[in-house]
C-alpha cells in the first residue's frame, strides 16, 4: 500500500522529447506525445521521481499533490492459500518486504497477480511496490509474476527491466565449490532463505 | 576534561546544499558545539594505526595528488594505446569520505598519468550512485571535475540504459555507460562503509554490482542470493570475459577510520583486495568492536548523508545500528540485525521470523536527527529506535520523499537542537552521548563517552588482534601470512 502524495510536471518549454523519462517510469504514467513528455492522466503517476531524476534537461518536477491518494491491494479478498502457493513458488514468504521503500510484503503483491494483474508495471500501479528507489526488489517481483504463470516481456523500446537473474535455488554447483573457500557462504544462505519461505505456513493450516 | 586523551571538539564536516538535504541555512546548530561534547582522537585511541597524509598540514592534498601521480605512474598501461577510449569509473561513496577533495584529487591524477603514460586524450569519468541518481552530478560540479575532464563527466544511474553481461552464474547487467569505452580503471577506496551488506568479502569488487551495474544485478546481490552470498555478484561480473577484456587497472584510495594512508593502484584487482580485507578488517573492525562495547548511548545524526551513512570515526550508522554483532563474524552472524534481508525478514507484527535474529543495537536508546539526508529506504530505523527530528522542514522532507514515505510515522518533531538533545537526556537518562558527523582523524561524542572508549580501546585492540583477525580471516579464506608480507 502507498500514499502517493507526488506528480510528475513537466515544464514543456524546457523538454526536448529525448524519451528518456518514458524508457525508466516504472509504471507508464509518461510519454511523449507531439515530441513533448506528456503525464496524460496524472492518477497514474506514482511519484518515484526516476523521470525527473534523469531528464537531462531538468525539465520535470515532483510536486506534491493537492488531491492525495492510496492505492493497495485487500490481501483479504483473495483466498490466503493462493498467495501462499504462489510465494512459495517465487522462494519467498508472504509476509517478507519485498519494496522496503513503499514497505509492500509479498502477499500484497501476489494478491495483485492473483486478482488478474500479469506484469510487473501492474503490480506496481496496484500496490505501489517499486515505486520507490525502483531498484532493490526488481528480480522477486519478476520472479512473482512468472511464478503466477505469466509470459516476461521487456519493453524493446524501454529500460524498465531487462530479465530475471540467477537465485539461491538455481546457483551452479560448480560455482559454489569453485568459491566456497572464498568466504561465501552458498548453502548456508540458501537454507536460511528456505527456512524464511515457510515461516509460518503451519500456523495458517491449523 | 581530566583526561589527557580528552580533546576539544573537531569541526562536524559542513552542512552541503543538495537536492537530498535540507538548505544548509537551516541547520542552525551542530551537536559537537553544545556543551558537555569532547573529542576522542583514533591514533590514541589506538597507537598502532598507521600514520595518515590526510588530515594533514597545510599542503597535505597537494601532497597527496603528488603521491596518487607516483603510485600511479607504476602501474601497466600499456593496454591503453593513444587512439582509444578511457572510462575511469568512480561512486559516489568516495566523496563523502574526509569532505570529499582526497576522492577527486585520486580521480584527477588517473586522469593526468593516464594522459601522460599513454598519450590517450579520451579520458572520461563516469561516476555512478546508490539511490540518489543527482548525487555524482552535484558533486563533479563541486569538485571541478567536469572542467577537469574537458566536458566528458557524467553521472550514471542504475535505470539508465544497461548491457546483458554473460558470467559464470548467467547473464547480469551493467549500466551502459559504463562499459562504452575501450578501457576501463575503477577508482575506488578501501573505506568499509557497508560491511552489513558486503561483509568484507570482495569489497573491492563490489562496485561492479552496484555502483556500476543496472537494477537488475543490484536486487540479485539485495534479494537472489541471501546475506553471505551476496557480493557473489560483484565477483561474477568482475570476472565475466566482458568485464575483463576492459579492465585496465584498480586506482584506490587507501583510507583508514582515521584518514588517508595513501594510494593503492595495481593491475590486479585481488591484490588490491586482499590489502583492503586487511585494512578492513583490521584498522575497521577495531572501531566496529570498540562500538560494540558501548553499553548504553544517544546516537545524533549531523552529516550531508542519507540517515544510514552517515559517519563517525569511519563507521557508519547503519553499522552502528548492528555493532551489537559481529559483522565480520560468517558464521557466528548469518543474519546481522541490520542489512536488507534482515530487514525483509520481519513480519506485519513488527517480529523478526526467526527467533534468533539479533535486534537493532540494544545500547541506541535514541537517536537524534540533526541532520542527515534523504535518499535511502530508512523508515525501518525509526520503527525500531525512538528518533527525535531537528525541524519541521527536515521532517516534511522526509514525509514527501518517495523512499521514506513511512521515516515520520515513527519519529517525533523537536524544533531546535537544543531542545531534542534535552528531550533525549531526559527520556533515555544517559548522558552517553556519540556523534556521526563526519569529524576527521577522531570522533565527537559526550565526556562519559569518551570516558568508556578510552578505557575499553586497549583490550578491544588485543582482542581483534589475538582472536577476532586470525577468525575472520580464516572464514574468508586468506592465510594471515598476507598480513605479514603487507605489514612488511
Ligand atoms: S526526459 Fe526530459 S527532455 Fe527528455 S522527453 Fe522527458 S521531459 Fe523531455
Ligand atoms: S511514476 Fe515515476 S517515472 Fe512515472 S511519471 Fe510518475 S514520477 Fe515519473
Amino acid at each position: 500500500m502507498k500514499r502517493v502524495t507526488l506528480k510528475a510536471v513537466v515544464d514543456k518549454d524546457l523538454c526536448v522529447g529525448c524519451r528518456i523519462c518514458e524508457k525508466v517510469c516504472p509504471v507508464y504514467a509518461i510519454s511523449v506525445v507531439d515530441r513533448k513528455a506528456t503525464v496524460q492522466d496524472d492518477k497514474k503517476c506514482r511519484g518515484c521521481a526516476n523521470c525527473a531524476d534523469r531528464c537531462p534537461r531538468y525539465a520535470i518536477k515532483m510536486v506534491e499533490r493537492d488531491d492525495p491518494f492510496d492505492v493497495g491491494v485487500d490481501v483479504s479478498k483473495v483466498d490466503y492459500s493462493k498467495i501462499r502457493a504462489l510465494c512459495e513458488k517465487a522462494h519467498v514468504n508472504p509476509e517478507q518486504v519485498l519494496c522496503y521503500c513503499v514497505g509492500v510484503r509479498a502477499e500484497e503483491a501476489a494478491a495483485a497477480l492473483l486478482m488478474g494483474a500479469t506484469t510487473p508495471e501492474e503490480v506496481s500501479s496496484m500496490t505501489g511496490m517499486r515505486t520507490g528507489c525502483t531498484i532493490e526488489c526488481i528480480q522477486p517481483l519478476l520472479r512473482l509474476v512468472e511464478a503466477a504463470g505469466n509470459e516476461l516481456h521487456p519493453n524493446p523500446n524501454g529500460w524498465q527491466w531487462y530479465g530475471v537473474t540467477t537465485t539461491a535455488w538455481d546457483f551452479p554447483q560448480e560455482v559454489k565449490e569453485k568459491y566456497n573457500s572464498r568466504g561465501f557462504y552458498f548453502d548456508e544462505d540458501r537454507e536460511l532463505l528456505d527456512r524464511i519461505v515457510k515461516q509460518g505456513a503451519e500456523k495458517e493450516g491449523d | 576534561m581530566d583526561n589527557k586523551l580528552m580533546h576539544p571538539p573537531i569541526m562536524p564536516i559542513a552542512a552541503k546544499p543538495s537536492q537530498y538535504g535540507i538548505d544548509p541555512a537551516l541547520v542552525k546548530k551542530r551537536v559537537a558545539e553544545m556543551p558537555g561534547m569532547v573529542s576522542v582522537r583514533l591514533q590514541e585511541l589506538f597507537p598502532d594505526l598507521p600514520e595518515v597524509i590526510y588530515p594533514g598540514p597545510e599542503g597535505a592534498l597537494d601532497r597527496l595528488y603528488e603521491l596518487a601521480k607516483e603510485e600511479l605512474r607504476k602501474v601497466d598501461m600499456s593496454m591503453i594505446k593513444p587512439d582509444q577510449s578511457v572510462n575511469v569509473l568512480a561512486s559516489h561513496h568516495g566523496f563523502t569520505l574526509l569532505g570529499g577533495q582526497p576522492y577527486a584529487i585520486l580521480l584527477k591524477a588517473i586522469r593526468d598519468i593516464v594522459i601522460e603514460k599513454t598519450g590517450c586524450k579520451n579520458v572520461r569519468l563516469r561516476a555512478g550512485v546508490g539511490m540518489r541518481f543527482r548525487e555524482t552530478e552535484e558533486y563533479i560540479k563541486r569538485y571541478g571535475l567536469d572542467e577537469y575532464y574537458e566536458g566528458k563527466a557524467k553521472g550514471v544511474a542504475p535505470i539508465d540504459e544497461g548491457i546483458p553481461i554473460e558470467t559464470e552464474i548467467g547473464t547480469l547487467y551493467g549500466i551502459k555507460a559504463i562499459y562504452d569505452a575501450d578501457w576501463i580503471i575503477h577508482a575506488h577506496h578501501t573505506d568499509v562503509r557497508e560491511v552489513h551488506f558486503h561483509r568484507q568479502i570482495d569489497k573491492a569488487v563490489k562496485p561492479f554490482s552496484m555502483s556500476y551495474a543496472r537494477i537488475e544485478s543490484r536486487s540479485t546481490y539485495h534479494q537472489n542470493l541471501g546475506p553471505r552470498a551476496a557480493n557473489f555478484t560483484a565477483r561474477a561480473i568482475f570476472e565475466s570475459k566482458f568485464v575483463q577484456s576492459k579492465f585496465a587497472f584498480g586506482a584506490f584510495l587507501s583510507v583508514g577510520p582515521h584518514g588517508v594512508i595513501g594510494v593503492d593502484a595495481d593491475n590486479d584487482l585481488y591484490a588490491i583486495n586482499d590489502r583492503a580485507t586487511f585494512i578492513g578488517c583490521q584498522l575497521y573492525g577495531k572501531v566496529m568492536t570498540l562500538f560494540g562495547k558501548i553499553d548504553e548511548c544517544i546516537a545524533v545524526l549531523d552529516f550531508p548523508c542519507p540517515v544510514p551513512y552517515v559517519f563517525s570515526a569511519g563507521v557508519i550508522y547503519a553499522n552502528f545500528v548492528g555493532a551489537n554483532a559481529d559483522l565480520y563474524d560468517m558464521e557466528g552472524t548469518p543474519l546481522p540485525p541490520y542489512t536488507w534481508y534482515t530487514e525483509a525478514f520481519y513480519n506485519k507484527q513488527g517480529k523478526p521470523f526467526l527467533k534468533q535474529t539479533p535486534p537493532l543495537n540494544p545500547a541506541i536508546k535514541m537517536c537524534v536527527h540533526n541532520y542527515a539526508w534523504t535518499g535511502y529506504p530508512s523508515a525501518f530505523f525509526s520503527e525500531h529506535i525512538p528518533t527525535v527530528v531537528v525541524g519541521a522542514e527536515q521532517a516534511k522532507m522526509f514525509d514527501t520523499e518517495p523512499m521514506n514515505l513511512k521515516y515520520m510515522d515513527h519519529a517525533v518533531i523537536a524544533k531546535t537542537t537544543e531542545q531534542a538533545m534535552e528531550f533525549a537526556y531526559n527520556v533515555t537518562g544517559t548522558d552517553k552521548v556519540i556523534i556521526f558527523d563526519g569529524a576527521m582523524g577522531g570522533l565527537n561524542c559526550s565526556e562519559s563517552l569518551a570516558k568508556l572508549l578510552i578505557e575499553k580501546a586497549p583490550a578491544v585492540s588485543e582482542l581483534v588482534e589475538k582472536e577476532l583477525m586470525p577468525k575472520w580471516f580464516r572464514q574468508r579464506g586468506v592465510d594471515m601470512s598476507v598480513l605479514e608480507r603487507l605489514k612488511g
